[in-house]
């Protein structure tokens, strides 16, 4: 456990033991202290990362490995942008507003565990905590589509927990202890690695099924869609990237790929990362709600931070650290806009909503702007985490790859503005005539993530700096 | 390490018992009671690894966390069911298809 980050952890969960007590008669106090634990822990890791010795530095005493530190931000930057809108877009009669904060805060504290740990059974134990929380949390509004997407992502990922469960009980005959340092020195030895990788190898099948990758993507869009719409923001933003993605690239790390060891793995991992991009983007092109579409996309996205992580080289690793923080920015901004298009037409299906522009000029600005980073359109970021990754397949040889990564992204383009047009341009729908946009705390929200994906597109060189300090420290 | 098959011979085959009790059952109970299976099976494979690593007690002390945070899973899964059995009236898994596209 890295300890400098271990307040980061413990301080949501009180909050969360709190909240339930303390805003027991009054609703909008558990709205002021959720907001204000996240925000008083973005703004200490803000001080942290972006003082400006740090940065002139070139973050050289950034604590632990980095790696950790940047995706704490990216929870807390998440996790405040959607208690913020759900602060204005619950309704009164919701009659779990205190539990609705309190689950939110136990997912970032386990979250935020998962991220900060250093061996394999602490993983397994917040990556649980975090499943339940998410189970909780699809279900809030109670609806049939929620409690359908909870129990069928139950069923995909607790067979996933009980294949890490054997992956950890191989690992801890062949290797002694499950802590990372272990299995970092015994893979950079010269010890043949068969059971040691068949035991990451099983991990990786459960992380695999958790994050969404394609022959195990069942799950994903039904409970994206069946969510209640700020959850879906939370669970694609980030929770589903750091229970199954985070772990996908620590793994693809410390069994040292670009060493050559693990050759099956790695290679198996590339092909599902591939096999990802493609069908996700295919099946995104031909959907008609906009959730389950951005649910479609998020899995093509996963698709290309799996097969970076899969070719392991340091540039490649460095691409989906990127794409990792990025993929939690630009998806953010989608699913609240599409929970802000629910709350102000009344439907997220595509083909009844049209020239929704003219009523919502800021939602429909912010989607532009987050689905132009998604497709990688310079210079906003999400066009160097790609490049970077596909550069790396070129690096290494693998034509193919790089190739079709660089097709899949204009097809990503493609049916982003297959859906711009059907929801946003063209002609207006009814639903466009009685619709106007939604309150300035609701946009807020994506207002400032559109301006962290400009932002970190713009300022690229001070970003490049730090993830290059922390693919050196997470791969030396 | 003789004793390494036998043991895990068995543990496979009550891991594949869960998973084709899964796979064949349309009850989301029954589902549940394969997947029971299944957790139970890795359990063993937990233990068994500490016996034969000579680490029992590190095992053991791994077993108990886990065996708290699958009754908590479990206890979350259960109230998914009971929700879902509310709205529907039946515990098929066929039936949940509201969502598709």
């Amino acid at each position: 456990m890295d300890k400098g980050l271990l307040a980061y952890l413990i301080i949501p969960l009180f909050a969360a033991v709190v909240i339930p007590f303390a805003a027991r008669n009054r609703p909008r106090l558990a709205d002021v202290l959720a907001n204000v634990t996240l925000l008083a822990g973005l703004a200490n890791l803000a001080w942290l990362a972006l003082r400006p010795s740090m940065i002139a530095g070139g973050f050289a005493d950034i604590p632990g490995d980095g790696f950790s530190l940047l995706l704490v931000a990216a929870i807390y930057l998440v996790a405040l942008c959607v208690t913020f809108f759900s602060a204005w877009f619950i309704e009164e009669g919701l009659p779990n507003r205190q539990a609705y904060y309190s689950l939110i805060l136990v997912s970032v504290a386990a979250m935020t565990g998962v991220v900060t740990t250093s061996d394999f059974f602490t993983l397994y134990v917040f990556v649980e905590v975090l499943a339940v929380t998410s189970f909780a949390l699809i279900t809030t509004d109670e609806s049939a589509g929620g409690i359908e997407g909870a129990l069928k992502y139950f069923f995909l990922t607790f067979p996933a927990s009980a294949l890490i469960i054997v992956g950890l009980s191989i690992l801890m005959m062949t290797l002694g202890s499950l802590s990372y340092e272990n299995l970092r020195i015994f893979m950079s030895s010269d010890i043949p690695s068969g059971p040691v990788t068949f035991a990451a190898a099983l991990m990786l099948l459960g992380f695999v099924i958790k994050s969404g990758v394609v022959p195990f993507h069942a799950w994903t869009p039904d409970a994206y869609q069946g969510a209640y719409a700020p959850v879906s923001a939370h669970l694609a933003g980030i929770v589903t990237k750091i229970s199954g993605v985070y772990a996908i690239v620590k793994i693809a790390t410390l069994l040292r790929f670009f060493d050559g060891r693990a050759t099956a793995v790695s290679e198996m991992l590339m092909f599902l990362g591939l096999l990802s991009i493609v069908v996700g983007a295919l099946a995104a092109l031909k959907q008609t709600s906009f959730k389950r579409m951005l649910a479609f996309s998020s899995i093509s996205q996963v698709g290309y931070i799996v097969l970076a992580a899969g070719l392991g080289t340091p540039l490649a690793i460095m691409g989906a650290v990127f794409h990792l923080f990025n993929h939690a920015t630009f998806k953010t901004v989608l699913f609240l806009n599409s929970a802000s298009l629910e709350k102000a037409a009344g439907t997220t299906d595509m083909d009844k909503l049209g020239g929704m522009e003219h009523p919502m000029p800021w939602t429909s600005w912010t989607s532009v702007i987050a689905l132009l980073s998604t497709a990688g359109v310079p210079p906003l970021s999400g066009f160097w985490s790609k490049l970077l990754i596909i550069l790396a397949l070129w690096e290494s040889g693998l034509r193919t790859y790089a190739v079709v990564a660089l097709l899949f992204s204009i097809v990503t383009l493609a049916y982003f503005m297959i859906m711009q047009r059907k929801v946003f341009f063209g002609r207006k729908s009814a639903a466009a005539e009685s619709a106007s946009e939604v309150s300035a705390p609701l946009l807020a929200p994506a207002v400032l993530m559109s301006a962290v994906i400009v932002a970190v597109g713009l300022l690229f060189p001070y970003f490049y700096t730090y993830v290059r300090v922390v693919a050196e420290r997470i791969i030396l | 390490m003789n004793s390494f098959a036998m043991e895990w011979y068995l543990i496979t085959l009550i891991m594949f018992t869960g998973f084709y009790c899964m796979l064949v059952s349309r009850s989301i109970v029954r589902q549940l009671v394969g997947l029971e299976i299944v957790s139970k099976a890795a359990m063993l494979a937990l233990i068994s690894a500490g016996a034969l690593a000579n680490n029992l007690i590190y095992a053991q002390a791994l077993l108990i966390t886990m065996i708290v945070i699958e009754v908590v899973v479990v206890a979350a899964g259960l109230a998914l069911l009971v929700k879902n059995f509310r709205l529907h009236g039946a515990a098929d898994i066929w039936k949940l298809d509201s969502l598709k596209g």
